[in-house]
């Protein structure tokens, strides 16, 4: 019994810590980011172009995945929706306006971040975890650069940018895809679906404020988990399962967080 | 003679597994000490502990007269600036050019430009005969350019200022190999045991060198430091060590499979 409480709290020790750890990873990359804007000396040491080559593999090798993912998930989610309906009113009216607001608020951006924690997640982890595992993040500790200010920060910048440029492609898709499936397979008028009365200006902030939540959430996490990585290539797993299922769950409490935050600012009136 | 580095009364567990149990080692100044002994045994982790990259758990350790152990972070980017390191495996950034790979040091360190950092970084390449590969990749190269090209990049962490007293350049005082000739071909590894000498002669560096390659030990060594059971066994010169009648060393040294050593594992 002791043996089981020891161990209990032992978790919980190692938990919290892991906790503060993530904390400080994120703290460092903010002031990575602040010292590459002030251009203190610090900052100096990143290779040339990391950046756009960050953008390039968050961003643009994303693009055909979230695409076609999103757009058979909005295919999918309209279909239930008017199948349903067909079932109990037959009033298609609503399905358009409803969708492209839900979608907007909330759908674009959630799920986009759910694709890209997967795919950007598993790879952040995986390169920085094979660094850490082959000494190259000592040895960039020993070269006098942080290794925060070089491996996460252009991750950091890249993925927030990308995830906000992809969540409102996602968007489109989705509600293009969803528009195209409503119209073809339960005949709903192609101008009564793709009605945008009942999107606010406070959804299309709260997609802002959530593509930039989880843009944020990612390289973070995933950072944090190669940089924990240890031993082999058995680490390096470790490293990136860690990553997609730390990354996948950081975007869904932040979801739960907004959307909460958001019903508590608006009064509910969502 | 004060020592140069030093290490006092250090402890070190992984996962509540002791690996060293009262390490006490000096080195002198311009000294080139390798460290031998069975894998495991804690060697690079000993190394490691003099720049921060391995905390200990109970001891102390000595640069220069200052206590290293106890330093932050940031502290410590001050003490890597006297110290370098050439890893196991070269950890050059395969994304860099050799001379980017080496620029990036004093770009960081000695505060230069790019252009001009890259002038130095050719410069120090010229010094372990790797000039003409500036502009490769380091995946183009083989395993001996490597470690070449890394010992490059160590030396080009330095102080900003000018030499310090006693030191014929400005680049790093001491310099910590991990296995600088595992996995090379011995033409490849005796030049890089030349480069170690070298440095130790021309330029006065402090050279202190991991190794399981007898052939650099008693080749190149000033003094060897044998450890065993988390602990110096012995610290001799080579031929002192070669001549010593401790079964231990002497199975050691000879490589042979069974004796008075203790092998956990096996």
């Amino acid at each position: 019994m002791s043996q089981r409480i020891a161990n209990i709290g032992e978790a919980v020790v190692s938990a919290a810590r892991a906790a503060a750890e993530l904390w400080m990873v994120y703290i460092s990359t903010l002031a990575g980011i602040w010292r590459a804007i002030t251009r203190r000396k610090a900052g100096r040491g990143r290779p040339k172009g990391e950046l756009v080559r960050q953008l390039h593999a968050i961003g643009n090798r994303s693009l055909i995945f979230i695409v076609v993912t999103l757009g058979f998930i909005g295919m999918v989610m309209t279909y239930e929706a008017c199948l349903q309906l067909s079932r109990v009113t037959g009033d298609y009216s609503q399905v358009g306006p409803q969708y492209i607001r839900l979608v907007i608020s909330d759908f674009g951006p959630t799920l986009t971040a759910m694709m890209l924690a997967t795919r950007v997640g598993a790879g952040i982890a995986a390169e920085i975890g094979s660094m850490k595992v082959t000494e190259q993040v000592d040895a960039l500790r020993m070269s006098g650069v942080l290794p925060i200010d070089y491996l996460i920060v252009p991750r950091f910048i890249a993925s927030v940018v990308m995830t906000l440029l992809l969540s409102t492609v996602a968007c489109l898709v989705m509600y293009g895809a969803g528009g195209l499936t409503a119209h073809y397979s339960f005949g709903v008028n192609l101008n009564l679906f793709f009605d945008v009365q009942l999107v606010r200006m406070r959804h299309v902030v709260m997609m802002i404020v959530k593509a930039v939540s989880y843009g944020a959430a990612i390289p973070v996490v995933a950072g944090f988990c190669g940089l924990r990585a240890r031993g082999s290539s058995e680490g390096v797993g470790w490293a990136t399962t860690a990553a997609v299922i730390g990354s996948s769950f950081a975007v869904i409490v932040l979801d739960f967080a907004i959307s909460a935050a958001a019903l508590f600012v608006t009064g509910g009136d969502l | 003679m004060s020592a140069f580095v030093e290490w006092r009364d250090v402890h070190k567990a992984f996962d509540g597994k002791p690996v060293l149990r009262g390490l006490s080692l000096g080195v002198a100044k311009g000294e080139v000490l390798f460290v031998i002994g069975t894998s495991g045994v804690g060697k690079s982790v000993t190394i490691k502990q003099l720049i921060g990259l391995v905390p200990i758990d109970r001891g102390e350790i000595w640069f220069d007269g200052q206590r290293v152990d106890r330093l932050r972070e940031r502290e410590l980017y001050a003490l890597r600036r006297r110290i370098g390191m050439v890893f196991q495996s070269s950890t050059l950034f395969d994304a860099m050019t050799l001379a980017e790979n080496v620029a990036l040091p004093l770009r960081k360190h000695k505060q230069l430009r790019h252009a001009a950092a890259l002038v130095e970084a050719r410069a120090l390449l010229e010094r372990v005969h790797m000039a003409e590969y500036a502009d490769r990749h380091p995946a183009e190269l083989s395993d001996g350019m490597r470690k070449r090209a890394a010992i490059a990049r160590t030396l080009a962490v330095c102080p900003a200022g000018p030499a310090a007293p006693g030191q014929l350049h400005s680049g790093p005082e001491v310099v910590l190999f991990d296995e600088p000739t595992t996995g090379l071909d011995p033409v490849s590894a005796r030049r890089i045991d030349r480069l170690i000498r070298e440095l130790a002669d021309e330029l006065g560096v402090t050279a202190i060198v991991v190794s399981h390659d007898p052939t650099s030990v008693f080749g190149i060594a000033d003094r060897v430091a044998m450890l065993y059971q988390g602990v110096v066994h012995a610290l001799a010169t080579p031929a002192e060590l070669r001549a010593s009648p401790d079964p231990i060393v002497q199975q050691f040294i000879t490589g042979q499979s069974t004796g008075a050593m203790e092998t956990p594992g096996f």
